[in-house]
């Protein structure tokens, strides 16, 4: 089959990008490896500061309606497993779809934190606790530990304790190679303060608050308790870590020891507490396996989560017609992945010569990126606007660089 | 292990349906994953890994990492967490060879 | 991190067998995947991959930008031949 668009990946930077092509008069492709569309939104769940609860399993609902209502063909259960110039997308079922133009839009993957024993049945990543609490409406586990203190792991802590899970902490990892700054309890309270002041949620407020006190900031690293401090219910450590996860066939306790101000093991004793779940938060990064099996250029930006494929300000890679939208081009929320995806599909429809005022809609949908990003109320990485300079920088040499070899 | 209740999303339709997963028969909500089905059950071993042969459960959750590979009516590597539970499925716990 | 500590979960590659590849002179995720098959599983290293440059990083001093991390090829995911062909029954 041909079509003017191929989508790869049905969270909300591929729908939205997807709805937009399609209104515009393209005919349009998404595919998702998942058997219903919406990506990470549908886990979705938290209260937003002006309009209420947002429940992301109903925004990807009205998504897949509107797509379905504008003749957007949506193939789930599909894994795409290569993209070959130019542009052949290729189909675990075997099946090859053609296209001028590839969006992808895979969004992100969690970093992991290994730990001792995080192997056993019930120790998982948070983000898989989040969907089977918000979306299967599963419980994760009776008692539940968290390792890792960011912005996504204190937000599902308050989803788990809605739904009735007992979080029984919240822990820095144990500082090892791979952990420096996610386990010393400086930086964590650094990084609070800097992404939770528009938290939509109590805990990351309550956290973000009280780690932007000048009195708790300088001292709170310190002088911490060594018992926690009780956020909405649930205990917020940062003077202990957990260096063990133990138990014969699954998960049956972990093992805590305390930490100092720097996050290093103060001696060797430790203790233990019994739980049969414990989810490990240690970040998140672009998923850009495609993009890179096809030829991008890729930069590396810590700011944006890590390798994210060069693009322009049309979200454009170095590859003609394959294009980038939402946390592929580096982690944020669900609304900028949106206007990003909307950028990207006005983009397209204007390459297609389906709009009439192409590089005004463009301006448009690229300022609304902006405001999206400037009203976040969940911020995942600290420095974002200066990932997304630098991005922009990047491009620049490289247009530069190769006008100039032309 | 359900949430049948919750503040925000309110009660949970019951849609049962019926698997069975190592000989074994258990209940399930149409539509959720194989993996959320076991789960609700307080069933966490999924595999046993072809190495060392040690047990393995949800991961990911959302396919990235294929640690919940489980055999579908016979066919084999199907991951948990994203395929959905049906009436009658016939579900067991892999071990060994990976393709 | 303890030397015993699984790296990667699909391969089942303990920390201490990475720090070995590394010392026996493995500096880049290639050649520590060619050494140990760590970041070589089914999951084609989308669980262990960001946690093995930042272990190189570490024991070799290199930022990560300038280890060549990447080097996914075709296919990103693992194929069967049943689902190629199309065999595979759509449950
Ligand atoms: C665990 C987790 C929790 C999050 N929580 C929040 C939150 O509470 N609030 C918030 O605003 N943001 C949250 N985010 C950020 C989230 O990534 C964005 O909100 C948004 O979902 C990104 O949209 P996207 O369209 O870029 O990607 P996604 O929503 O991730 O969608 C990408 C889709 O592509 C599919 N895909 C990938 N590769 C392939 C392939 N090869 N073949 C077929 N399909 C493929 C995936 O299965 C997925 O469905 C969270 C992210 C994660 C990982
Ligand atoms: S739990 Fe990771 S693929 Fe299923
Ligand atoms: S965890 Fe290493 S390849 Fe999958």
């Amino acid at each position: 089959m041909t079509y003017d668009l191929v989508v790869i990946g049905a969270g909300p930077a591929g729908m939205s990008a997807a709805i937009k092509a399609a209104k515009a008069g393209a005919h349009v492709a998404i595919i998702d490896e998942n058997p219903v569309s919406g990506g990470k939104l549908l886990g979705q769940l938290y209260h937003e500061p002006d309009s209420g609860w947002w429940v992301g399993r109903n925004i990807a609902r009205e998504m897949i309606a509107k797509a379905s209502s504008l003749g957007v063909a949506i193939f789930r259960k599909m894994e795409i497993w290569g993209i070959f110039p130019k542009w052949n997308i290729m189909l675990n079922n075997g099946e090859r779809l053609t296209t001028e133009h590839v969006l992808i839009a895979t969004g992100a993957a969690e970093k992991a934190i290994p730990v001792e024993g995080w192997t056993k049945p019930g120790v998982m990543a948070i983000g898989a606790a989040q969907t089977l609490t918000n979306f299967h409406r599963v419980k994760p586990g009776k008692k539940v530990v968290i390792i890792g203190v960011d912005p996504l792991s204190l937000s599902v802590a308050q989803e788990l304790k809605m739904a009735g899970v007992e979080v029984a902490g919240i822990y820095p990892p144990p500082a090892t190679e791979v952990s420096s700054d996610k386990s010393n309890p400086k930086q964590i309270i650094q990084g609070l303060s800097a992404m939770a002041h528009l938290a939509p949620n109590a805990l990351l407020k309550a956290a973000g608050k009280a780690a932007n006190h000048p009195t708790i900031k300088n001292i709170a690293a310190k002088c911490y308790p060594s018992f926690g401090v009780k956020v909405w219910g649930i205990p917020l450590h940062l003077r202990k870590t957990i260096t063990a996860i133990e138990g014969e066939k699954q998960v049956e306790q972990v093992r805590i020891t305390a930490i100092d101000g720097n996050g290093n093991q103060k001696n060797g004793r430790t203790k233990t507490m019994g739980v049969d779940c414990v989810c490990i938060s240690g970040g998140l990064y672009p998923l850009s396996e495609l993009a890179e099996a096809a030829g991008c250029d890729f930069v590396y930006i810590e700011e944006l989560g890590g390798h994210v494929p060069l693009h322009s300000p049309e979200l454009e890679t170095t590859k003609d017609g394959i294009y980038v939208a939402g946390n592929i081009t580096g982690i944020e929320g669900a609304k900028v992945a949106m206007a990003q995806g909307e950028l990207a599909g006005t983009a397209i429809s204007s390459r297609l010569g389906l709009l009439q005022k192409g590089s005004d809609a463009i301006s448009e949908a690229q300022v609304k990126v902006q405001d999206a990003r400037a009203n976040a109320v969940i911020t995942f990485q600290q420095h974002i606007e200066s990932g997304r300079e630098k991005l922009a920088q990047c491009w620049h040499t490289n247009v530069q660089t190769s006008s100039g070899k032309g | 292990m359900r949430i049948t209740e919750h503040p925000v999303l309110g009660k949970l339709e019951k849609k049962p349906v019926t698997f069975s997963f190592n000989g074994k028969k258990y209940e399930a909500q149409a539509g959720e994953s194989i993996a959320a089905a076991l789960l609700a059950n307080d069933i966490r071993i999924l595999r046993y890994t072809e190495k060392h042969g040690t047990p393995r459960g949800i991961y990911c959750g959302i396919g990235h990492c294929y640690e919940c590979r489980v055999m579908v009516n016979g066919e084999r590597n199907f991951r948990a967490c994203i395929t959905p539970v049906k009436q009658d499925m016939q579900i067991l716990s892999q071990h060994g060879e990976i393709l | 991190m303890d030397k015993r500590t699984e790296i990667c979960r699909c391969e089942e590659v303990k920390l201490g067998e990475i720090l070995n590849a590394i010392n026996n002179g493995a500096k880049t995720s290639k050649a520590l995947k060619l050494a140990t098959r760590a970041g070589m599983g089914i999951c084609q290293g989308r669980t262990c991959q960001p946690v093995l440059e930042q272990i190189i990083s570490y024991y070799t001093n290199q930022n990560i930008q300038e280890t060549p991390g990447l080097s996914t090829n075709h296919p990103v995911r693992p194929l069967s031949l049943e689902e190629l062909a199309g065999n595979r029954k759509d449950l």
